[in-house]
């Protein structure tokens, strides 16, 4: 192949690097933004770097509003659905991959199905459901709701990657003398393992980000979780503190990005095998 | 409906119930059930759309006193919002996951429940709070058809003041507060300029614009309901006042098509405009974060399309309220009443002097209410919001003269009235034919 | 007894064995879908023949009159046409600018995985702080985007970013292509890195330009991938409820009002949930014609 020359190559790296910087300028603002003190905000015209940067607005958010509490609510719901959603469908992948009983061809289309489902059209019979059950306004009833998109999307994630594992490898331990189970547990867990680990990821971020299930089925403080914890502070009828907005912003991302400084590789391997081969 | 609709009618909640059970596993329900009756105390929890700092910090004192004095309750404070307390309530209402206290909504959204059966009567609380100590007639807006009371005003808000800054008018050379709105528009435009608009009045889709929108109907002589409550917007009135109104948008902000209460509260305090619409809350807000302007803001009651048209201040009559759905009542009482205490209640308030201003004369003329750094600074302001909302009316109770609305906090709910302002000042549609719409809207939401 | 027919006989109890483990692997699997999804989804169009009051849950049975009066409504036709208006929007936006990116981080380029990751970013962020954050870029009066705009001169006045139309439509088309593009991205730029060199190398020496080879060669290969991300992303951005709801509302008056916004609405806004079932799943007989080309398109490639 032919080299590009040096100067075209400045080009393109200035162009990508212009463009990059673009699409990450909000969130480099919204980080500029929750350090500045509240009188540098309604300046006119604004400063673009802070002039005296402060940390009051997040010492303020974990101090004074219910945040912590909001970020505990998500933590628990996130991790239960995650943890809920892993056991069953590695176990249900795993089936639906490697067993051969009847409907397990209807089955698989139906999972590829729900997993199109928009969650509006559940919203009202599952609050029901809730509320027939008294299980309304607990965390519990979002574990549950948080299933119906997030197993199905794991389930298909969690396909593919098993699809991926050759079945040479399981066969050789059965004739070794390993039972099924044993095999899926010696061979097959291990090989899926990233597999597990990025749909886990995907799982933890989606319920992490819900909102319209946390909006219609939680209404107490003691469960809500971040998202709609975090908007109810916007909508306030006395003040609208934008640093403070900016500050819990920031804090509301900082396990995605932890996610993102360590286990970024699961990511985009997620992506390349249930999100987009299909 | 047809009769067979009829006559499966009272078994609509068994069926949404059964639909329920059937769907999970009986150990679903178990789980959920151990983790809600594991609390032994009894917890009480308490809703308000008013939260600021300061507020949220007296409710906690009273809570922390009131757990002292009752052991074995437990109080749980969540804020809610103006604007999204209908839908949660909604909600709440449906799944029977109700607080048991729930206080600032406005008098015509506690009428609205009670018509349908959703609150209980709050006869006892006033007799234990003493209704001698309120101010003559102060409940009256509670009162429901059936001769009960359906709340209790927790204060008295004059919700739409017309507020200035001195220092611009003077710059712009106004010698006079604006009396009508004729006056109101040429001070905006004087004072409009380097940044900064004439006034934040709201044009979004929601309560907000639907609430002040019938002060102006009521400034230009005219009125939603007529007293007994017939539809009577489609008026002369109600064009006068679209028509003001749109002339007014060029001197709002441009994303005042969007504003509700803390966008327009923000836009006076911050500066931005000349003027501002709001309750007393300003006093405080610009005195904590723009003191800059703390001596050159004043308040007066809004403008009227003309000066032989009586001012008309929209009180929302801050309520306090028990659904009826809600367990523990009696703590729920005690806990209601024990909110209107002094020492408590003159904190609660302090935390926005002004904002919401006391309903009983005892407290009223309490000298530990009087003691207060901004109720000092501000007298004539203080004086004049009391004396305007306690002549104050809203949708629910429209003039002395109006029947009490129970479907006011179902038309405001419906945004209808907001629809109407956005249609014809953001589309430009013909007022006539806009009017003529909502008028029928109106008549659609009173009957269903 | 024949040795082979032993043999044969332990096979098939070993499958039938198999069979049942399979069966009871997926059984919690059929049992939350059967709980949480499929029954919700059956009481969902049940619900919608009834009238409920929400905040009592009392009505009666309307047969189908929430089907006919919805379809007779203006509100029904006009969400429809702004959903498909955000959806083609956003979609054909995200495709462009998700194409293109991924061509410039397809060359060598300096930190090529910091720039990965932070276009990436928006992607996993939740979209409430999406929305926060771009309400606070929009605000009137101290975004900054109103005050570059003033400074470069673009424009004299504020402009009302989220509250006029068109802008309001054009807002939310954005910042959805901003939050979502990443995934076009990501997705093409695997498949970018396949395609062989000796390809482009060919057209080379046919006299192709950059431009032409473009169309020419690298086209032609994401064709598959691509027909895949559209029918993806044009079904979520369909029923893309969160980031309408918070930048706008459906404001101003109707205008960025979408189908999921008015199941929302009409269930805890106007309390009329059995009106609300009917519209999420008149929204879904809509959506089922991209699902079902979806699932042929899977099936086919799966078949292969």
């Amino acid at each position: 192949m032919q080299r590009p020359s040096v100067g075209s190559r400045i080009l393109v790296n200035i162009v990508t690097w212009t463009v990059v910087l673009t699409v990450a300028f909000p969130l480099i603002w919204m980080v500029l933004t929750s350090i500045k003190p509240q009188s540098e905000l309604f300046r006119i015209p604004p400063t673009f770097l802070p002039q005296s940067i402060t940390f009051e607005h997040y010492w303020r958010l974990l101090t004074e509003t219910p945040f912590l509490n909001y970020f505990r609510n998500s933590m628990v719901l996130s991790v239960s659905t995650t943890v809920v959603v892993i056991v069953v469908a590695t176990l249900g992948s795993y089936s639906l991959v490697r067993f051969r009983y009847r409907g397990r061809e209807a089955l698989a289309t139906l999972v590829l199905f729900t997993y199109l489902l928009p969650s509006v059209v559940l919203i009202i019979p599952l609050y029901l459901m809730m509320v027939g059950l008294g299980l309304s306004n607990t965390v519990f009833s979002l574990v549950i709701a948080y299933t119906t998109f997030a197993l199905p999307y794991a389930l298909w994630l969690l396909r593919s990657f098993m699809a991926g594992i050759p079945e040479d490898l399981e066969s050789a331990a059965l004739v070794d003398g390993a039972s099924r189970i044993g095999a899926f547990v010696d061979v097959i867990l291990p090989q899926a393992l990233p597999g597990i680990i990025s749909t886990a990821l995907f799982t933890f971020i989606l319920s992490w980000n819900e909102y319209l299930y946390a909006l219609v089925l939680v209404n107490s403080d003691s469960v809500r979780p971040l998202t709609t914890g975090v908007m109810n502070m916007l909508i306030t009828s006395f003040n609208i503190e934008w640093s403070l907005l900016m500050a819990a912003s920031v804090m509301m991302s900082v396990p995605l990005i932890i996610i993102f400084a360590f286990l970024q590789s699961f990511l985009t391997r997620g992506f390349g095998a249930g999100a987009v081969k299909g | 409906m047809t009769p067979k609709g009829l006559s499966m009618k009272a078994s609509r909640r068994q069926v949404l119930q059964g639909m329920g059970a059937a769907g999970l596993a009986a150990a679903a329900g178990t789980l959920g059930s151990t983790q809600r009756a594991s609390a032994q105390d009894v917890t009480l929890r308490w809703w308000s759309p008013q939260s600021s700092p300061a507020q949220l910090a007296a409710y906690k004192t009273q809570i922390a006193a009131f757990e002292a004095a009752n052991p074995g309750i437990k109080v749980l404070f969540e804020p809610t919002s103006d604007e999204g307390y209908a839908p949660q309530l909604a909600a709440a209402f449906a799944s029977g996951e109700l607080p048991q206290v729930i206080t600032h909504l406005p008098s015509f959204a506690v009428q609205t429940y009670y018509a349908q059966g959703l609150v209980e009567p709050f006869d006892d609380v006033i007799q234990a709070i003493g209704t001698d100590k309120y101010y003559a007639g102060a409940n009256d807006v509670y009162k429901a058809a059936d001769g009960k009371y359906v709340g209790t005003g927790i204060g008295n808000t004059a919700a739409d003041m017309l507020w200035l800054r001195r220092d611009l008018m003077e710059k712009a050379g106004i010698g006079d507060a604006p009396r009508t709105w004729d006056e109101l528009r040429s001070a905006c435009q004087k004072m409009q300029g380097n940044g900064v608009y004439g006034a934040p009045l709201p044009y979004g889709l929601n309560s907000m614009t639907s609430l002040i929108f019938i002060g102006f109907i009521h400034r230009a002589g005219g009125s939603v309901f007529s007293p007994d409550l017939d539809v009577a917007i489609d008026s002369q009135a109600t064009y006068d006042a679209l028509e003001f109104y749109k002339s007014m948008q060029e001197l709002c902000p441009p994303g005042a098509t969007g504003y509700s209460w803390g966008e327009s509260l923000t836009a006076f305090v911050s500066g931005a405009t000349a003027t501002g619409i709001y309750a007393g809350r300003v006093l405080a807000n610009v005195n904590a974060q723009n003191p800059g302007i703390a001596d050159q803001v004043t308040c007066v009651t809004y403008p009227t399309m003309s000066s032989d048209i009586p001012a008309w201040t929209f009180n929302d009559f801050p309520s306090v309220f028990i659904p009826a759905g809600a367990q523990h009542k009696d703590e729920a009482k005690k806990l209601a009443a024990y909110l209107f205490q002094p020492p408590g209640y003159i904190e609660q308030l302090h935390a926005a002097p002004g904002h919401v201003l006391p309903v009983l004369k005892t407290i009223a003329e309490d000298p530990a209410y009087q003691n207060n750094e901004i109720i000092q600074k501000y007298p004539e302001e203080i004086d004049l919001m009391a004396a305007s909302a306690a002549a104050g009316h809203n949708l629910g109770y429209e003039t002395p003269e109006h029947q009490s609305n129970a479907k006011a906090g179902e038309i405001i709910a419906s945004n209808a009235l907001a629809e109407m302002v956005q249609r014809v000042v953001l589309s430009g549609e013909d007022a006539k034919a806009v009017v003529g719409d909502t008028a029928k809207r109106l008549e659609e939401l009173m009957n269903s | 007894m024949s040795f082979s027919a032993v043999a044969r006989k332990n096979t098939d109890t070993l499958d039938r064995r198999y069979a049942i483990l399979g069966t009871v692997l997926i059984a919690p699997t059929v049992l939350i879908f059967c709980s949480v999804i499929l029954y919700p989804l059956v009481s969902a169009i049940y619900l919608s023949m009834f009238s409920i009051y929400t905040p009592t849950l009392e009505g009666g049975w309307v047969g189908l009159d929430n089907y006919t009066s919805l379809l007779a409504s203006g509100r029904f036709w006009n969400a429809l046409g702004n959903t498909l208006v955000w959806t083609v929007g956003t979609l054909v936006l995200q495709i462009v600018c998700g194409v293109a990116v991924a061509l410039l981080l397809n060359q060598s380029i300096v930190f090529r995985s910091l720039a990965r990751s932070l276009i990436l970013f928006p992607y996993f962020l939740s979209t409430v702080v999406a929305v926060l954050v771009w309400r606070w870029l929009f605000n009137d009066l101290y975004g900054i985007l109103n005050h570059m705009m003033l400074w470069a001169g673009i424009v004299d006045m504020p402009v009302n970013w989220l509250g006029a139309m068109p802008n309001a439509m054009i807002s939310i088309i954005v910042v959805g292509a901003w939050k979502y593009f990443p995934f076009v991205v990501i997705a093409v730029l695997a498949r970018l890195q396949t395609i062989p060199d000796p390809l482009y190398e060919a057209a080379r020496i046919d006299g192709a330009g950059p431009i032409a080879r473009f169309f020419d060669v690298t086209l032609p290969q994401l064709r598959e991938v691509l027909t895949v991300i559209i029918l993806l992303r044009a079904i979520w951005d369909f029923k893309e409820f969160d980031l309408i709801w918070l930048m706008t509302g459906g404001g101003p008056i109707n205008s960025t009002q979408t189908l999921p916004l008015v199941v929302y609405q009409e269930a805890f806004g106007l309390n009329q949930m059995g009106m609300a079932s009917a519209y999420a799943v008149t929204m879904m007989i809509v959506m089922l014609a991209f699902m079902l080309i979806y699932l042929r398109q899977t099936r086919q490639k799966e078949s292969i």
